[in-house]
């Protein structure tokens, strides 16, 4: 099993340094008797060049967590910021160009425009934006991949690792402040799965960038610097510098 | 099943009015020409059991000539029967009655009434029982300069008694002393026609030959029946008179049914374009049902998942096809009572004017349309509903619905040979075959392009969406990448475009080509300076007196009338042209093949030549000619000339018709001035004979060359609005498939939102993929549209495939508009994609 921890870089706790801010976040779903309290007072932080594994319990706020921190939610009560920019008061328009800009995503499935070929999927986000995009930046990333044999074919021709892959590298293209991941290798099997992470681990420590994952496999979890274990909606602990022994261990405490 | 059928339908209920739409629109239609022509005919109907209300015997001519298009043409009755009539016992009382031609002048010196609406009348005002007029106030008429006015029209033109009123007619322009205004039994003035009356002498003098009347209006005493009267007064007829009888309700008959084959045409007319609306109206349902169960894959495979067989997935189709048939049927009847409106104040507005009174609504009409709307929506619905049974239980489950094009090979292949087919019929056509061929041909070349469509739509989709892509970057890609996704959608969806488009675009052709052939004609046949003419080509006109009259003015070299009038001609009801060969001869010119047209003689025809040739006439052959008094004639061919344009077949001296009662107007007086005349003096003095009397309208050559080769628009702007309609069902169509579209693809919406795609970006994606649509349907559709064109032209037009004229401007908007109609129908559709839920359409895995 790979294990990440020489490539580690230490911990920075400055706010200057914070790719992601979220300070005080609740998200209530329903209202009175079917209240839902996804996210309870929530005050976390992802520091720039790190890559962070967000674990917990189904139900415990993982994804929305995510949701609300990329402005695709609306928060019940506190602040996020990303980059230094406070979300709060964004119209539609500038949120929309900050998901573009600053934001990269990664779904568990359907992550990709069925109509355009992988390059184009890849570039979509510069692409909406006008932008030409670096491309320097773009063939290391498509090397980084490497799929490049692959660039002009449609999702419905690459495997769902392939896809998966084609998908962090959309993520990437417009070198945003933080990427967000929800399970994206929830549909592979281990062997993909540890492809795709292998390709985020080296997107974080070769190409500088910031990645936030979900998942929910403790040797997943093993690629990341940092492991934020969340359970009904609040922040249950969290693990520097993980092995899959240690965060299996963990886990099973944090059952009790 | 059949409960759960109903409740899934029930529960789509967007799903269930996008697809009622499309059946609402398409029987509203058909409904509003039923409403429409039957509130028209009742009110004709009503009209006449009116006017013959207390008519219980009628005598008139026995002799008539039957007009082409319906109707006919009657001779007169002598004055002198009339004694006769009187004299029969169970008479009580009978008045001389004249249905002239009589237009009254306003105080504005403007004709009142339109030339094509309802008919302007001269006739009788007697003091007997029979009579149909009442005087209201004032007085009857007395002697030749005297006369009265129905109160409708007295009232509307603001006459009152004491006034000078002018009055056009058969022997001139006249002016009369208006002595009262009278009442037609309980009504002003029935169906908005005016009516000038005079007494008997007077009328017939001024209005048809002195002497005789058009009819005799018989009032029985009520000692016998109609039919007892009417017989009795029969024998009692002189054989010389050549007079018959038929009683009040037969004769109210008669007319109801005359007015009634007119009618017909008009009602055959809008119902032609009623199904046209409602076979585009099958196609947008066809489509929608098609989208639909393509996006029900899941649904239906977990159907039969849970074991329901195929027979009862495709059964719960044809239910939730059946409730939304006679849904949208019902709603569109309710429709078409707004539309029967529409329509009638669309034909006013292209002049013709016809008066309805009240809604008539025959409940089988209601059942017509909800069976025909029913029978169409399920019928729309079988295909789609037995693909939907195909789907196997274990369905892939797909993200986004996907209905393949089978091989594309054999999809042009087949359209191929429909197409062939369908120009082999036409072709036929063109060599002489029956009508019905051309339409099947017409039919199997749309049904060769529509089946086509979805093997071409693909790369005619990307190729046209290039030039979008290079304008709008990544969304103009989208838009162009999901245009070519589902070929068949596209193509389904354009389909509706493409046959409005391509009759559109055959309507403007023909009429281009028939207007430069007009054009040229009337150049080659008429070369005066000035022409009057009347719009009135079958009842009434200009005086025969006007252009002797016309002739004599100063400064003016020439001048000659040309009538038309109905004769019996080898047996059947023909229009022929009248002219004067000794004062026509270079202003109305026939291009003579043999013969000369000047010589033509009394009793001489000139006849067209290809009409000649299929009747097997020769210079010299003779001709059996009877006219509407009864009079017989035999004329002989003294010439051929070759075909016109006017379409006019025959060509008769005016003196043919010395000594009978035929009424004879001129329909146009051609005007040739003097050499060295001063134009603007003698244009002023002609003015002073014709439009300032009300009499006709005085134009240039050129005016009137233009005026006359323009009347052709007047159709087409009918015929473009009735296919609006069409148009408006095929933009509905794009409309409801884009709709489907959206709602299919919100998760691929939700997903570019999230990853930064402007709400403005996604409004651009929808709009440009309608516009790739909208255009693939009408550019197959201006292609199609002309070659119909083409192949109209050639089978109608008499000289064929050079009176064909390509109008490129006209050409051109019809693209604009197909472009505009894009943009138009993405709004919606594009409004709701901006609205798509993200973290909702993240969710749903
Ligand atoms: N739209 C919603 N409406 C109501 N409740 C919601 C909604 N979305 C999430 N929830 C609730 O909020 C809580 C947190 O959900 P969330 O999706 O963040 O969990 P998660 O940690 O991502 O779980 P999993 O590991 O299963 O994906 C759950 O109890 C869930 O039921
Ligand atoms: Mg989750």
């Amino acid at each position: 099993m790979n294990n990440p921890s020489a490539t580690f870089p230490p911990p920075v706790a400055s706010s200057d340094s914070a790719a992601a801010r979220a300070t005080n976040v609740s998200k209530i779903y329903g209202h009175d008797d079917s209240e839902v309290r996804a996210l309870d007072d929530v005050t976390i932080q992802f520091e720039k060049g790190h890559f962070t594994a967000i674990m917990g319990p189904s139900g415990s706020g993982k994804s929305t967590l995510m949701h609300c921190m990329a402005g695709l939610d609306s928060l019940t009560n506190g602040s996020v910021a990303i980059n230094g920019i406070e979300l709060s008061g964004l119209s539609d328009r500038e949120l929309t160009k900050l998901r573009r800009d600053q934001i990269g995503f990664v779904f568990q499935a359907f992550n990709l425009i069925p109509t355009l070929n992988s390059k184009e999927n890849i570039v979509l986000p510069l692409s909406l934006g006008g932008q030409k995009g670096d491309d320097a930046w773009i063939d290391k990333i498509i090397d980084t991949i490497g799929l490049r044999d692959r660039l002009t074919h449609r999702p419905s021709e690459l495997s769902g690792g392939q896809q998966q892959r084609v998908a962090v590298a959309r993520a990437l293209a417009s070198k945003p402040a933080i990427i967000f991941a929800d399970e994206p290798t929830g549909n592979l099997d281990s062997k993909t799965g540890h492809e795709v992470l292998n390709f985020m681990r080296k997107a974080v420590s070769d190409l500088g960038q910031t990645i936030v994952m979900v998942t929910h496999d403790a040797a997943n979890a093993s690629y990341a610097d940092r492991i934020v274990f969340l359970k009904d909606g609040k922040i249950a602990g969290e693990m520097i510098a993980p092995t899959q022994d240690r965060v299996l261990d963990y886990l099973k405490h944090l059952g009790e | 099943m059949l409960r759960l059928s109903l409740k899934m339908t029930l529960a789509r209920k967007g799903r269930l009015f996008l697809t009622s739409l499309a059946i609402i629109l398409g029987t509203g239609f058909l409904a509003g020409t039923f409403i429409f022509s039957d509130t028209l005919n009742s009110t004709f109907d009503r009209l006449f059991s009116d006017v013959f209300k207390d008519v219980d015997a009628y005598v008139r001519s026995s002799s008539f000539v039957e007009a082409e298009f319906g109707g006919e043409q009657r001779g007169s009755a002598p004055i002198t029967a009339l004694e006769t009539v009187l004299a029969v016992p169970g008479v009580q009382a009978a008045a001389p009655d004249v249905q002239g031609y009589a237009r009254i002048i306003g105080k504005d010196g403007k004709p009142i009434g339109a030339d094509n609406g309802p008919p302007t009348f001269g006739g009788i005002a007697s003091a007997s029982a029979a009579g149909l007029w009442t005087i209201e106030e004032g007085r009857l008429p007395v002697g030749p300069t005297e006369m009265v006015m129905d109160k409708a029209t007295a009232d509307n033109g603001k006459f009152a008694l004491g006034d000078t009123v002018r009055i056009n007619a058969q022997m001139g322009s006249r002016e009369f002393a208006m002595v009262g205004i009278a009442n037609y039994g309980d009504v002003s003035s029935p169906g908005g026609a005016t009516f000038a009356l005079f007494d008997q002498p007077t009328a017939s003098e001024f209005l048809l030959k002195p002497g005789f009347v058009d009819a005799f209006l018989v009032q029985g005493d009520g000692t016998v029946s109609d039919e007892r009267l009417a017989s009795a007064i029969n024998a009692a007829l002189m054989p010389g008179d050549k007079l018959e009888t038929i009683t009040g309700a037969q004769i109210t008959k008669e007319t109801q049914d005359q007015i009634g084959v007119v009618l017909g045409f008009l009602t055959l007319f809008l119902t032609a374009f009623a199904f046209i609306a409602l076979g585009i109206g099958c196609f947008v349902i066809y489509n929608v049902f098609s989208i639909t169960t393509a996006q029900r894959l899941r649904e239906n495979a977990l159907l039969r998942a849970i074991g329901a067989n195929k027979r009862q997935v495709v059964i719960a189709m044809m239910v939730e096809a059946l409730i939304i048939g006679l849904l949208g049927s019902a709603l569109g009847f309710l429709s078409g009572i707004g539309l029967s409106r529409g329509l009638s104040s669309m034909l006013n507005a292209f002049g013709i004017e016809i008066p309805t009174k009240g809604l008539t609504i025959h409940p089988n009409r209601i059942a017509t349309t909800i069976i025909v709307g029913t029978i169409v929506t399920v019928l729309s619905a079988i295909l789609p509903a037995l693909r939907a049974g195909r789907v196997p239980p274990l369905a892939a489950l797909r993200d986004t619905a996907l209905e393949n094009v089978g091989s594309v090979k054999r999809r042009v292949t087949i359209g191929v040979v429909a197409m062939l087919l369908g120009v082999g019929a036409i072709a036929a056509t063109a060599a002489g075959a029956t009508n019905i061929l051309l339409g099947i041909g017409v039919l199997l070349v749309f049904a060769g392009v529509l089946i086509i469509g979805p093997g071409i739509a693909k790369p005619v989709a990307l190729g046209l969406g290039r030039p979008i892509e290079k304008l709008r970057g990544v969304t103009g890609a989208m838009a162009r990448q999901n245009a070519a996704r589902n070929p068949k959608r596209t193509a389904r969806t354009a389909a509706p475009v493409l046959i409005g488009v391509a009759l559109v675009t055959a309507m403007t052709v023909f009429a281009a080509s028939v207007r430069s052939e007009v054009r040229t004609a009337i150049g080659d046949q008429f070369k005066g300076d000035y022409i009057v003419s009347s719009a009135n080509r079958q009842f009434g006109g200009l005086a025969p007196s006007l252009a002797p009259e016309l002739a004599a003015l100063p400064g003016v070299a020439q001048a000659t009338g040309l009538g038309f009038t109905s004769v019996n001609l080898d047996g059947s009801g023909k229009f022929v042209f009248v002219i004067d060969p000794a004062t026509a001869s270079g202003l109305i010119t026939f291009d003579m093949v043999q013969g000369n047209q000047s010589e033509l003689s009394a009793n001489g025809i000139l006849v067209n030549d290809s009409r000649a040739a299929s009747k097997g006439w020769t210079i010299g052959s003779t001709i059996e000619v009877a006219m509407v008094d009864g009079t017989k004639k035999t004329v002989a061919v003294e010439g051929t000339f070759a075909s016109s344009g006017f379409g006019g077949s025959y060509v008769v001296n005016r003196a043919l018709f010395e000594g009978t009662l035929n009424n004879l107007f001129d329909t146009n007086i051609y005007i040739r001035l003097a050499d060295g005349a001063n134009n603007d003096q003698v244009y002023n003095a002609l003015t002073a004979a014709t439009t300032d009397k009300g009499l006709g309208t005085l134009q240039s050559r050129d005016e009137f060359i233009d005026a006359e080769s323009g009347q052709i628009n007047q159709i087409l702007g009918l015929i473009y609005g009735l296919l609006g309609l069409s148009i408006i069902i095929a933009i509905v169509g794009i409309v409801i498939t884009l709709l489907l579209s959206v709602f299919e693809r919100r998760r691929e919406i939700g997903l570019l939102r999230a990853i930064g795609m402007t709400r403005s970006q996604v409004r651009t994606t929808v709009r440009w993929e309608s516009v790739i649509t909208s255009m693939f349907g009408a550019i197959v559709g201006v292609v199609l549209g002309v070659a119909m064109g083409f192949v109209l032209i050639l089978i109608l037009a008499d000289s064929g495939a050079s009176a064909f004229s390509l109008p490129i401007a006209g050409t051109l908007w019809i693209l604009v508009l197909s472009f505009i109609v894009g943009v138009l129908a993405a709004v919606y559709p594009a409004r709701r994609a901006t609205k798509v839920d993200i973290m909702q359409s993240i969710a749903t895995t």
